[in-house]
């Protein structure tokens, strides 16, 4: 059985750090050395996760515009809000989020008591995302 | 580079004989600009003279090129030679780049040293000068005398200077804005969040000072326990105080001690900045300054792991910096109060 690609680079990472960085002359060089095992090391645990962090992420976001679709102002909510939302239940991407997130803002005064409720929405999302880099990100 | 260094050198001293460059180091690679520093010795009619000098030349490559140029760096030297700031006097800069290969500057070699406020050694550095005092005092009158400048006199309005109100914060957050376009990253929502919040509640700008933009231990030579030069003029603008003493205060800039820039007592700073300005410092403005360096920390992640993945540069410690974004934005997720 072949080794997955992310143990395959953490082993890789530990080598530069153990093996190789130790013998490197030279101060730029040997930080050189010991960046590669800290950024092979960071891939390797992102890569790990990426298929769950996907998962996760699409299914946060499906979540999230299906909220949002309640928190709205039936008919009242601005076009360009409403057509982000719309956007966002037909399975747009992360960059649908933030166009969402600047017509909040763009539109905070129209929508009033909406815009915190909302806004609230998104961050809780957008919480969920940054807590899932921080897992390989630290 | 020695050679060439020395050649150049060599028509700048009129009636130079026998010119000798010792000790030439480069002491900065891959981030900013190149730093080459050395001794040159010469004699004038038979009598011997010396002089250091520091070299910074554009290796094209530079985090911030976009936004500081060495032509802006002279001229901002230029400027401050003749006031109450302390900086490395300025002598020539050259856009030619048939002389060194790039465009380049040459100042005094100021006496001091440059600890590093994040290695062990320049941790204990300013904790021993915390307890003799004598520094911290130091670091907060060099800010005072930056931010007590008559900046129109001394000819820096060039730097542009922001309209009443919120003009200055908003442009800050527009010039950060346009920055992070130009990289190539994917949209970040919180990164969205912390923009739109900080056009949403920009500060108006009581004053207007010379604002350095990175005023920390790190950035100041120190010599004989007091700020012998202010270093770094990349960042400079024309703005509000808050901007810096937001930097000075941040978090970000200490490290395993309660003491701003891992030297000064906040208690202090407040007082002997307050007393020397006559600025009361404003916790609400720096609260937001501080969110919106966050967001300029995004900003040079982004910049400096896209110089990695375009091939601009090979310099490993930008390619990790790309894994410092969530991390920023993590913290701004819980100061927005997420």
């Amino acid at each position: 059985m072949s080794l997955p690609p992310s143990e395959l680079l953490g082993r890789i990472s530990t080598t530069m750090r153990e093996e190789i960085g130790p013998v490197v002359t030279g101060d730029y060089q040997r930080t050189q050395a010991f960046m590669a095992a800290v950024v092979l090391d960071k891939l390797a645990r992102q890569l790990a996760l990426t298929a769950v962090h996907e998962r996760a992420e699409a299914a946060d976001r499906g979540q999230l515009f299906a909220d949002l679709d309640g928190l709205l102002p039936a008919g009242g909510a601005p076009a360009d809000v409403r057509a982000a939302v719309d956007e966002g239940l037909a399975g747009g991407g992360g960059d649908v989020v933030c166009r969402l997130i600047e017509t909040l803002y763009h539109h905070r005064a129209e929508l009033a008591e909406a815009f915190g409720p909302a806004l609230g929405r998104v961050r809780a999302a957008s919480r969920a995302r940054v807590d899932r880099q921080m897992q390989y990100a630290t | 580079m020695a050679d060439r260094i020395r050649q150049y050198v060599a028509t700048k001293l009129a009636g130079a004989d026998d010119l000798r460059l010792v000790d030439l180091e480069q002491i900065a690679v891959g981030w900013s600009h190149e730093t080459w520093l050395f001794d040159a010795h010469w004699t004038v009619e038979g009598k011997a003279r010396s002089q250091g000098f520091c070299l910074r030349r554009d290796p094209g490559n530079a985090l911030l090129r976009d936004l500081s140029d060495l032509a802006v760096q002279f001229r901002v030297l230029q400027c401050l030679e003749p006031t109450a700031v302390p900086t490395p006097a300025p002598y020539w800069y050259e856009d030619d780049e048939a002389i060194l290969g790039a465009p380049f500057l040459v100042m005094e070699k100021v006496p001091g040293t440059c600890p590093n406020p994040w290695g062990r050694e320049g941790r204990r550095f300013y904790e021993d000068a915390a307890r003799r005092g004598r520094l911290p005092a130091s670091f907060t009158g060099a800010l005072a005398a930056l931010h007590g400048l008559d900046w129109e006199t001394a000819g820096l309005s060039f730097l542009g200077v922001p309209g009443p109100g919120i003009d200055f914060a908003l442009g800050e957050v527009a010039k950060w804005r346009a920055f992070i376009a130009r990289t190539a990253h994917e949209p970040e929502p919180i990164l969205t969040d912390l923009i739109c919040w900080l056009e949403a509640n920009a500060p108006p700008t009581e004053r207007l000072v010379l604002v350095h933009g990175a005023y920390r231990t790190g950035n100041l030579l120190v010599h004989d326990d007091h700020v012998s030069a202010v270093l770094d003029w990349e960042l400079q603008v024309i703005g509000d105080p808050m901007y810096d003493v937001a930097y000075v205060l941040s978090d970000l800039n200490r490290e395993g001690t309660d003491l701003l820039s891992n030297l000064v007592d906040r208690d202090d700073f407040y007082r002997q900045y307050e007393a020397a300005t006559g600025i009361e410092i404003d916790d609400d403005a720096c609260r937001y300054y501080q969110l919106l360096y966050a967001m300029r920390s995004v900003a040079f992640w982004m910049s400096a792991s896209d110089l990695y993945a375009t091939g601009r540069s090979r310099d490993l410690r930008l390619a990790r910096t790309r894994w410092s974004i969530p991390v920023v934005l993590e913290r701004a997720a819980r100061d927005l109060g997420y």
